[in-house]
């Protein structure tokens, strides 16, 4: 599903971001990305939903080469893929449906569809009785669960979320994580970005650790740290 | 396009909430795009007023040719129609020396008793010509000079090329001035526009996240930016058109022989191109702001 050959990313400012870095992670595969901040993880989701461009070395998605896309077909790409974010980045003046249903407004869906489809994600993420409040006043796991409601809204096969507990308590933090594993079930590929130690180790999943802007450990059914 | 057309209503409403929270710079907008084009407008009722002014006085000239001698109503009836046939020559009219004495007495005889002075009619014969344009006025007077019965030809020829080269002069100056205006404010619209689309980023950011075209994201501005130039330009014909009527009732109660322009055809063609260049300011206003932004994002 998602393939990384030899990329690596240096900034104009001359900042080192990924080095060499080789990664294939297949269909509907669970995977963490750790590693201290500046390490890379933002970068490397980044050059999968084409925000940034590798230096070299190649980044494919769904079998297209991602860095070969013109500038016209990169919205298309992007239908492909739902991204969350750790501050959420809903739009304050709209209320929670419109903020989900914009996602499949700007990408031209028929609005026969749109309805239905906003209703579906709110439901799954369990935010229909908030829809028709505004985010402010949200708290910050409803807030997440709508950002992952308006990522999932197009039915993308893959779904990228950094640091999607960044902001959030334990316990909230664990919701999130069942939420985001309950979707990953649903025949979604979801790589999450995060430094949360207590979540990955009790999780148990692939984890990919990088450092520096390297791969330094790989590892099935992994942990945070050795 | 057909499917840009099914999302017309969503477009319409996203202009219209991003005009509503940038209020205060929409506002601004408006208010520049009024301005500018009342301007504009202004420019063009003054243009338009000296064509106007220059083909009255222009019509009221024309050209005469003196004629020697006596003519039989044959031969001035010859002449009159070999005169016709000269390009440009739209109306002859044979003015008989004796007609024109009494017309001449008449008109001044209140004010001097001529048969004191002179008891011959000293006028002669004359043709007077109406021409199509008052360009030609040369041209035809130097045919008309060629008959041999013609003895003299005059005409206001050196006023008529004044006239219209202060015309010329006006029409490339406004020409200059209103493309100049234009850009002006484009870049004034541009500009406020973009305000409201920097306010609008993390919109913008989602939009491109989620993957919406280009074109889709730009609609909602180009819109907004449409919606901008039509309301100014509407405020800028209202102001032109109440000014200029009250304009032209003082005019043409104080000066009633000043050839100001009534004419309706014309008003309305000046105040549909004041609103056309209003929309076509404010879309290619919207259109250049996001796309600037656009541009930097990518």
């Amino acid at each position: 599903m998602i393939e990384l050959k030899g990329v690596s990313k240096i900034f104009t400012s001359g900042v080192e971001a990924l080095f060499e870095v080789n990664l294939h992670i297949g269909k509907e595969e669970f995977v963490f990305i750790v590693g201290p901040s500046g390490a890379g993880k933002t970068t490397l989701m980044k050059l999968l939903y084409r925000d940034e461009r590798p230096s070299s070395g190649s980044v494919i998605v769904d079998r297209v080469n991602v860095t070969d896309l013109t500038a016209e077909q990169v919205p298309y790409l992007r239908r492909n893929i739902g991204v969350v974010f750790q501050d959420y980045k809903l739009l304050p003046k709209r209320t929670v449906y419109e903020n989900v249903a914009f996602a499949l407004q700007v990408t031209g869906a028929p609005r026969s569809q749109i309805r239905r489809r906003t209703m579906q994600a709110l439901e799954l993420v369990s935010m229909l009785k908030r829809a028709s409040s505004f985010p402010e006043e949200l708290s910050g796991g409803e807030k997440q669960r709508v950002c992952i409601a308006r990522a999932i809204v197009n039915n993308p096969p893959i779904l990228l979320a950094d640091e999607p507990t960044g902001n959030l308590d334990p316990q909230t933090s664990w919701e999130i994580m069942e939420l985001l594993d309950k979707i990953n079930r649903r025949n979604t590929t979801l790589l999450v970005a995060t430094h949360n130690k207590s979540i990955v180790d009790n999780m148990k999943r692939r984890v990919v650790a990088l450092e520096g802007g390297r791969v330094i450990r790989d590892q099935q059914l992994g942990v945070y740290s050795h | 396009m057909i499917n840009y057309l099914s999302h017309l209503e969503f477009f319409i409403v996203e202009a219209f909430r991003g005009m509503r929270r940038s209020g205060i710079m929409s506002m601004v907008a408006i208010g520049i795009v009024t301005v500018s084009l009342t301007v504009f407008g202004i420019f063009l009722l003054f243009v338009a007023n000296m064509g106007n002014m220059v083909s009255d006085v222009a019509s009221r000239l024309d050209i005469v040719a003196y004629v020697e001698g006596e003519l039989t109503p044959d031969q001035a009836d010859n002449l009159k129609s070999q005169m016709l046939k000269i390009n440009g020559v739209e109306k002859v009219e044979y003015v008989n020396r004796d007609e024109a004495w009494k017309s001449f007495q008449e008109d001044f005889a209140s004010k001097l008793d001529l048969s004191e002075v002179m008891r011959e009619n000293p006028l002669p014969n004359s043709f007077a010509l109406q021409v199509r344009t008052p360009d030609i006025l040369p041209q035809v007077a130097n045919e008309v000079a060629k008959f041999t019965e013609v003895n003299e030809v005059r005409y206001s020829g050196k006023l008529i090329g004044q006239i219209q080269s202060l015309v010329s002069a006006v029409r490339i100056g406004g020409v200059v001035l209103v493309f100049l205006l234009f850009l002006a404010t484009l870049l004034i619209v541009v500009n406020t526009i973009r305000l409201t689309v920097l306010a609008r980023e993390t919109d913008i950011y989602i939009m491109q996240l989620v993957g919406a075209t280009k074109s889709f994201i730009r609609w909602p501005f180009v819109i907004e930016g449409i919606m901008i130039g039509v309301i100014g330009g509407g405020l800028g014909i209202l102001l032109l058109k109440t000014s200029y009527d009250a304009i032209i009732f003082r005019v043409s109660s104080a000066l009633p022989f000043l050839p100001v322009m009534t004419n309706g055809g014309v008003l309305t063609m000046i105040y549909i191109m004041v609103g056309l260049a209003g929309t076509l300011l404010g879309m290619l206003g919207g259109y250049l702001s996001i796309s600037r932004i656009l541009k930097e994002k990518e």
